[in-house]
């Protein structure tokens, strides 16, 4: 039974590291016209100590894509600079749609893991009742 | 049939195998898109018997090693298969497929087990 509340711990911060990369993907998405936003990028990393069973997922440091700030051509822009040039924001909404689905499956894969475990543990009860 | 209780002993077996099968599975799951990480996997109860076929060490207290199948626990190993870009193996489809046949892994090991004890009422008189 110890080992079924371990599973789900375990599958519970997965879902948790997916939401928290889904709430990213949403900062960005809505930030993708915001001058001088940079994208921001989390990786997973495996959780240790503080009594987290084994295998247990979290979200690593939040991390600030470094790649080239598009370019926009705006005279009338109040940031535009001499050139009628200003910084906009380096979001790739292509990119943050595929990621969002990503994460989404993954989540859902989560959510079904621990429906299952918890089906399986209450089979396990099931057998106290006649 | 009942002499010793062998049929408890391996549906009992049967369901912890398929709860650290499951147990392994969730957490492929929940690394699915950890950087570096490979899937593991245990090999299925039947391969587990089968090895248990020999003669086993005899137990006298529950520190002792066990060489037996039924009480004797899988060891996990490396699931294998192509790597992503980042180096994880964990395959959402395989571990699917994993999580189903755990289940009903499960489902027939306490099937029996609750027959088992429905034949030993009835043996009973009750």
């Amino acid at each position: 039974m110890a080992g079924f509340s371990d599973s789900l711990r375990v599958a519970a911060s997965g879902m948790d590291a997916q939401a928290q990369r889904l709430r990213y993907l949403a900062e960005n998405i809505a930030n993708v016209e915001t001058p001088g936003y940079r994208r921001k990028t989390v990786s997973f990393v495996e959780e240790v100590g503080r009594g987290a069973p084994r295998g247990a997922v979290r979200p690593g440091p939040l991390r600030l894509d470094p790649a080239e700030l598009e370019r926009i051509h705006d005279p009338s822009h109040p940031l535009a600079d001499d050139d009628g040039y200003y910084r906009g924001s380096n979001v790739n909404l292509l990119i943050e749609i595929a990621d969002t689905r990503e994460a989404g499956r993954s989540y859902d894969a989560n959510l079904r893991m621990f429906e299952q475990l918890r089906q399986m543990s209450s089979a396990l009860l099931e057998l106290l009742r006649r | 049939m009942f002499a010793g209780l062998d049929l408890f002993q391996i549906s009992t077996a049967m369901a912890a195998h398929a709860g650290r099968r499951q147990a392994l599975t969730a957490t492929n799951i929940a690394n699915a898109d950890t950087p570096g990480f490979r899937a593991r996997t245990i090999d299925g109860f039947a391969d587990l018997l089968q090895h248990a076929g020999s003669p086993a060490l005899r137990q006298t207290r529950p520190g002792h090693l066990s060489s037996s199948g039924t009480t004797g626990q899988a060891k996990s190993h490396d699931a294998g298969g192509q790597a992503a870009p980042n180096g994880n193996t964990v395959s959402l489809e395989r571990e699917m497929v994993n999580a189903a046949r755990a289940l009903q892994e499960q489902a027939r090991a306490l099937a029996i087990y609750r027959h088992g004890l429905s034949v030993l009422r009835l043996a009973g008189g009750r």
